[in-house]
């Protein structure tokens, strides 16, 4: 018990002096129990592969360069989509947003979309544009435009009274007001938007890769899955945990938090 | 103050006047539609007119074939998400129930449910072979780690003062457990459990479109072999009616019910 | 800093989920004289607020008039400033940022602002904040950057709503007597809002009593300057006056 009591104290003062540490540390007796149940056999190696395996094929994918080229085209299509769809969804949002006709038209029908799910739309875009960039661009800024609107219509009728009054009666013009108040203000709800919509975005895309099949690495799961390669599955799934936890954890939440939180605006 | 009453008395109809500025967007966008397909006489293989649609959906209500598809997504969703959420909640509180604990664990559960979904279906395919048990699974762990998380979260934000007064109360394991642990992390759960379906929604859908014959997905990729464009229209309504209804008549009343009613969390 | 009047305002609320219609206001006039302090007060529901977000143009009159300095007013104007009783500051921008709010709406240049600013906190006793985020501040502070916010955008007048109503009781003398420091060196003309009656009396040359929307009395506060409240707290005059205006929000 004192031996258990030792190692964690050590923990809790290292992780203290270096945060960073948290993030990876509790990884270790995970892989530990997954290579202890792999060398175990109780499931057959052609469904469950060790750790070291997986390892293996993936610098071996790495190494040929598909990893690598896949894993570009998955982040390119990510990155247009988002950047696409983000560049709609902002002014839309700060539009129905501050428009109470528009918000009471729109809200219903942005809603109905939203509930349709990118997904669905995969078959019709697919008799549309066929299997090809254009389809899954389309996906990835339909996923992600709604949460970004969504979410930017609430931030930015969220934004308290007082503090439009407050910028009124000192003097602001609506232009101004629209930029010192009504934008910081919603911003906040805007990045929470953002971090939501790249969630469901990347998820989206994965399907998208799966359905249409050309490159990336929702495609590269799936290729291994019809020809029974279990570790390029699992290398696939571990690439996109890990880049997906890079990004969530080291850039959007962050940017969240230093927003949100030094603001006093977010309080749990 | 001065009240007098008048004669005007809006209060009974409220709710139906919401329903009726509800619906008239969303009939209003149906009317656009016809408007558009005939004004432009658009090839109904692109985008059929809504009489079509409608005819289209009436076979399959008819043939049963409708009732067959929701019928088989519906049972795959209720019996992964009950899975999901009662193996979730118990894990959740558990783990939180020490700082030091669910500080371990937290990146672990941050990792799998951002990977949660679709992600696993290649994986999933391969472990229980297409059908049911796959997309089951699927969804049970979209659910399954982000209800975890969230009510890993719950336990561990609430206050401390909180579980003193009840232990000074003479509250024993059991009764903290049912009257502060669980009431306290119910917020977190069901923004969790409204998060997770999300996702788990989306995942049936993509899991049914690759792997199985019969359930939404496979109704409209089935559509797509064959060019059934009013019939992949029809299924996309009706995935958007039935996810509409699931969120903002179940899933969103019960998220405001705990967490505006408590006042727990500010924001939405 | 100019002077206020207030000509027979009445205000009038359609609730739409009661379905009633309200009076809040009926027929109120009150005349402010330039650099004078004059402070409402009254019961919770009794419309003080409401007059002042009439002030503020906030919401508008249901007839009647409002005039600063002889002109008509009824949007929300930089001539009217403002302190609420949530302090109301932009969370984003920094004490100084808010407080130069004003002159930078109005295209005072960057150094010019700087200037305003250091001297506006230096007022306030804030000089050493000026960098931090209203989030960062206690709620006394919040209130003080309140105050100088609205003051270094040089309104005619100065509109306060509850202002020290959320903090705690010595903070709160605290930021009285520094309010009452400011308006001796600098005569403002105030509209001061509260339910504290010696709050009033301890700030004010004159205490409005205000009741079901109508003026009930107005009573002089004739106490010397500079006051405090180690002088006031024991003196009698003040001691009667605070019970003159509390035996009649009593009664109202």
């Amino acid at each position: 018990m004192s031996a258990i009591l030792t190692i964690w104290g050590a923990y809790a003062r290292w992780t203290q002096r270096w945060p960073a540490l948290a993030a990876f540390v509790p990884f270790v007796p995970l892989i530990a129990l997954w290579w202890f149940i792999a060398w175990l056999q109780i499931f057959p190696p052609v469904f469950l592969p060790g750790p070291v395996e997986v390892v293996q094929t993936g610098w071996e994918l790495t190494w040929k360069g598909i990893l690598p080229d896949y894993l570009a085209d998955s982040l390119a299509r990510l990155t247009v989509g988002a950047a696409a769809g983000m560049a709609i969804a902002i002014p839309l949002g700060v539009f129905v947003g501050l428009n109470r006709k528009a918000h009471e038209f729109s809200w219903p029908i942005l809603l109905f979309f939203q509930a349709i799910g990118d997904i669905a739309w995969l078959p019709i875009l697919l008799v549309w544009f066929g299997f090809g960039l254009t389809t899954m661009t389309f996906v990835i800024v339909y996923t992600v435009l709604f949460p970004v609107v969504l979410n930017t219509v609430l931030g930015i009728r969220s934004v308290k009274p007082e503090l439009r009054r407050a910028a009124q009666s000192l003097g602001a013009s609506p232009t101004r007001i629209l930029f010192e108040v009504t934008l910081p203000g919603a911003l906040p709800n805007i990045i929470t938007g953002l971090r939501n919509g790249l969630g469901y975005g990347w998820r989206a895309l994965i399907a998208a890769e799966i359905i249409v099949g050309t490159s990336g690495i929702g495609f590269l799961m799936f290729d291994a899955r019809r020809a029974g390669s279990v570790e390029e599955i699992v290398v696939g799934m571990i690439v996109l945990g890990v880049l997906w936890y890079i990004v969530d954890s080291w850039f959007l939440a962050p940017i969240e938090r230093a927003t949100g939180q030094r603001w006093g605006l977010v309080t749990s | 103050m001065a009240e007098e009453a008048v004669t005007f008395s809006p209060v009974p109809y409220r709710r139906t006047w919401q329903a009726v500025k509800f619906v008239t967007p969303l009939l209003l966008l149906v009317v656009v539609w016809q408007v558009v397909v005939s004004a432009f006489d658009v090839n109904p293989r692109v985008f059929p007119d809504v009489a079509t649609v409608l005819r289209a959906g009436w076979e399959t209500i008819a043939d049963g074939s409708l009732a067959a598809h929701v019928g088989a997504s519906m049972l795959r969703v209720s019996v992964g998400t009950v899975i999901a959420i009662l193996t979730a909640v118990p894990l959740g509180i558990a783990m939180g129930v020490s700082k030091g604990v669910s500080d371990f664990l937290t990146p672990l559960f941050r990792f799998f449910s951002v990977l949660a979904g679709i992600a696993w279906i290649p994986i999933a395919t391969l472990w229980f072979g297409y059908g049911f048990g796959a997309i089951t699974f699927v969804i049970f762990n979209a659910v399954f780690f982000v209800v975890a998380y969230n009510t890993l979260l719950g336990v561990s934000t609430i206050p401390m003062p909180l579980r003193h007064a009840a232990a000074s109360l003479g509250a024993g394991r059991w009764q903290m457990l049912t009257h502060v642990l669980l009431p306290g992390a119910l917020p977190n759960i069901v923004t969790g459990i409204r998060t997770g379906m999300g996702f788990a929604w989306r995942g049936l859908i993509a899991a049914e479109m690759i792997a199985t014959n019969v359930g939404l997905g496979y109704m409209l990729f089935l559509a797509r072999d064959f060019y059934r464009t009013e019939v992949i229209v029809f299924a996309m309504i009706v995935i958007g009616l039935i996810w509409l209804t699931l969120d903002r008549l179940l899933l969103a009343p019960l998220e405001r019910a705990t967490v505006e009613r408590w006042g727990l969390v500010q924001r939405t | 800093m100019k002077s206020l009047a207030l000509e027979n305002l009445v205000k009038t609320y359609f609730d739409p989920y009661r379905g009633l219609q309200f009076t809040a206001i009926r027929d109120v006039s009150l005349t402010v004289e330039e650099g004078d302090f004059v402070a409402v007060v009254g019961p919770s529901g009794c419309g003080k607020s409401t007059i002042l977000n009439m002030i503020a143009g906030f919401v508008p009159i249901t007839s009647g008039r409002i005039l600063v300095d002889g002109r008509e007013v009824r949007e929300p104007g930089p001539d009217r400033g403002v302190v609420f009783q949530s302090h109301a500051l932009f969370p984003w921008k920094t004490v100084a940022d808010n407080v130069t709010f004003g002159p930078k709406m109005r295209g005072v240049a960057k150094a010019e602002r700087a200037k305003i600013a250091d001297e506006y906190l230096a007022l306030a006793g804030l000089s050493h904040a000026a960098e931090r985020y209203p989030a960062e501040l206690s709620g006394g502070m919040q209130q003080r950057v309140g105050v100088v916010r609205a003051l270094a955008n040089e309104p005619d007048v100065l509109l306060m709503d509850e202002p020290f109503a959320s903090v705690d009781a010595q903070t709160r003398m605290t930021l009285q007597e520094e309010l009452t420091r400011i308006w001796e060196e600098r005569r403002p003309t105030v509209v001061f809002i509260t339910h504290d009656v010696s709050e009033a009396v301890f700030l004010a040359n004159r205490v409005v009593v205000l009741s079901k929307g109508k003026v009930l009395e107005e009573v002089d506060i004739p106490l010397d300057r500079p006051r405090s409240w180690d002088r006031l707290v024991e003196d009698e005059t003040f001691k009667a006056l605070s019970n003159q205006v509390l035996q009649l929000v009593r009664s109202a």
